[in-house]
């Protein structure tokens, strides 16, 4: 048994370094193929951050008419906690509500001007609702446009925030769609690129392949060093990949967070450094040891 | 026990028959030379031998074992107790005359110690011991020959089947293949040597099976190619 693996780790040593340039085809390949998958794999998770930073700013504010009082808010506020969809419901008060509206305009000597002559609060208490998912604000809307409670509502900002909600539920979907089906489609592609230089590698050693049948080698003991090399190439492509991925990543970041600053692809990158070499390491592995078994089991049947 | 029997056995490709019906046995020990003109189906009968090719008819014994009901494990065991010499060498052109020889000692299980003590006294024994690095292509057709010998003989077969071995070789070259053989043979080591070369059947003066039209037209001991 440890014979058998030394002489296939000697064969698969003897191919890659005789075999220099099919062996390093092959890397090249794979190389574009992982730089494509861990491209994906960062722009979508990092898009994915954005949306998340979206739908935490998603919420329903209700904003109750001024006669209503405190305790009515705080049962209503109950109610609504009983509700399925409702993750959490947050009380401001009249007050409240001022103290951060003078905290976002402090310098704003207009404003605080007019707040001064009309001498009294003049915000509404109100009820700031999340949901559970971002896709249940329809529904929640629905459900408060039916409630008991709905006549001692104004109903100014409940209709302007079911038109963003409505947007930013579109916008997340669309942007969930097209990068899933981008990555699909790149990922197939660069995996048939890859399987068919390997395969195109392992088909000039088909002749050699025959003789090792020939002379009695068993299909493991021809595979195993094909197996080895598709191993190898993965991990040497992961490397390559990496040292081309930094510089992108450090070039492009900037330019996509001037577009988008939520995006933060090169704090995800580093953030996540540990993890995409991870994945990607294994996406180039498994590139490599399929590959190479799919392609050498054409010429083992016996 | 016979060392290799077949019973009634054809072999057509596409329709077109190759061996018909033919029946023979070979002994341990035993030197044989098959001959017949090119297409005759010698070649067929090694490739059936080695599990390269399926009879269409008929059933073929290696020791007493129906090559064609073995599993592909057993296969491979059974190419290595047969040994294959061929007319184009087949030979690993990555590897050198060392690894050709080493390879085929790699995959019976040999250690390291084993090929390192072996290969160079089998690389002598065919003339090749100051060639031992060097790769197939650097090598002429009658050492390639030699070599493919030393690779066989790794194995220590019970079986040598040699398919036209002199056939890209010089006289001189084709002569220093079959003293090889036969001194392998005076060893205990079995041969089934396909041919058309007349005048080394008749030098032989060993056992020939002489083929025509796909069936076995002569089949004596001490024969001679006379077709």
């Amino acid at each position: 048994m440890l014979n058998s693996l030394k002489s296939i780790l000697r064969t698969f040593w003897q191919g890659a370094v005789r075999n220099k340039g099919l062996f390093f085809a092959c890397v090249l390949m794979m190389t574009f193929s992982l730089v494509i998958f861990s491209s994906i794999f960062i722009f979508r998770n990092s898009t994915q951050n954005l949306i998340r930073v979206l739908e935490e700013k998603m919420d329903i504010s209700l904003y109750f008419k001024k006669e209503v009082p405190e305790e009515d808010i705080l049962k209503i506020r109950d109610e609504l906690l009983g509700y399925p969809d409702i993750a959490a419901v947050e009380y401001v008060s009249q007050e409240e509500a001022l103290k951060i509206f003078e905290e976002r305009n402090k310098n704003n000597p207009v404003i605080q001007k007019v707040l001064t002559e009309i001498g009294e609060n003049p915000l509404s208490a109100s009820l700031n609702i999340k949901a559970k998912e971002s896709n249940k604000y329809e529904t929640i809307i629905q459900e408060i446009e039916n409630s008991a409670f709905k006549d001692k509502l104004t109903n100014v900002s409940f209709t302007e925030n079911q038109k963003v909600i409505a947007r930013l539920n579109h916008f997340s979907q669309a942007i969930e769609l097209v990068s899933a089906l981008v990555i699909i489609l790149l990922v197939i592609l660069s995996v048939i690129i890859t399987f068919n230089t390997i395969r195109m590698a392992i088909y000039s050693l088909r002749q050699e392949i025959e003789i090792m049948k020939l002379v009695g080698a068993s299909p493991w003991f021809i595979r195993g060093p094909f197996l080895i090399q598709g191993a190898f190439q993965g991990l040497v492509a992961s490397g390559l990949a990496l040292l081309i991925l930094i510089p992108l990543i450090w070039w492009l970041g900037p330019k996509l967070e001037n577009f988008a600053p939520e995006i933060g692809i090169n704090l995800y990158f580093w953030s996540n450094f540990g993890y995409i070499i991870l994945i990607q390491t294994l996406f180039g592995l498994a590139l490599g040891l399929v590959s190479s078994f799919l392609a050498v089991n054409k010429y083992l049947k016996i | 026990m016979s060392l290799v029997y077949f019973k009634n056995v054809s072999k057509s490709y596409h329709g077109n028959l190759i061996l018909d019906n033919i029946s023979f046995e070979i002994e341990n020990g035993e030197f044989v030379s098959l001959v017949g003109r090119s297409g005759v189906g010698k070649t067929t009968i090694l490739k059936l031998l080695i599990r390269e090719e399926k009879p269409t008819k008929g059933r073929i014994f290696f020791e007493d074992k129906d090559i064609n009901k073995l599993k592909p494990r057993e296969v491979v065991i059974l190419r290595r107790k047969i040994g294959m010499i061929f007319q184009d060498f087949k030979l690993l052109e990555n590897k050198n005359s060392f690894e050709n020889i080493a390879f085929a000692m790699e995959i019976c299980g040999c250690s390291d110690k084993e090929i390192r003590q072996d290969v160079p006294e089998l690389l002598k024994l065919v003339g090749l011991e100051d060639k031992a690095g060097n790769f197939p292509y650097q090598l002429s057709a009658g050492e390639k020959q030699r070599l493919v010998i030393a690779r066989v003989l790794a194995q220590r077969p019970e079986l040598i089947l040699a398919d036209e071995p002199t056939g890209n070789l010089d006289p001189i070259n084709a002569w220093e293949i079959i003293k090889l053989l036969t001194k392998i043979n005076e060893l205990g080591t079995a041969i089934i040597l396909a041919t058309h070369d007349k005048e080394i059947v008749n030098s032989l003066n060993k056992r020939v099976i002489s083929l025509e039209h796909g069936k076995i037209v002569r089949d004596e001991q001490e024969g001679r190619y006379l077709i």
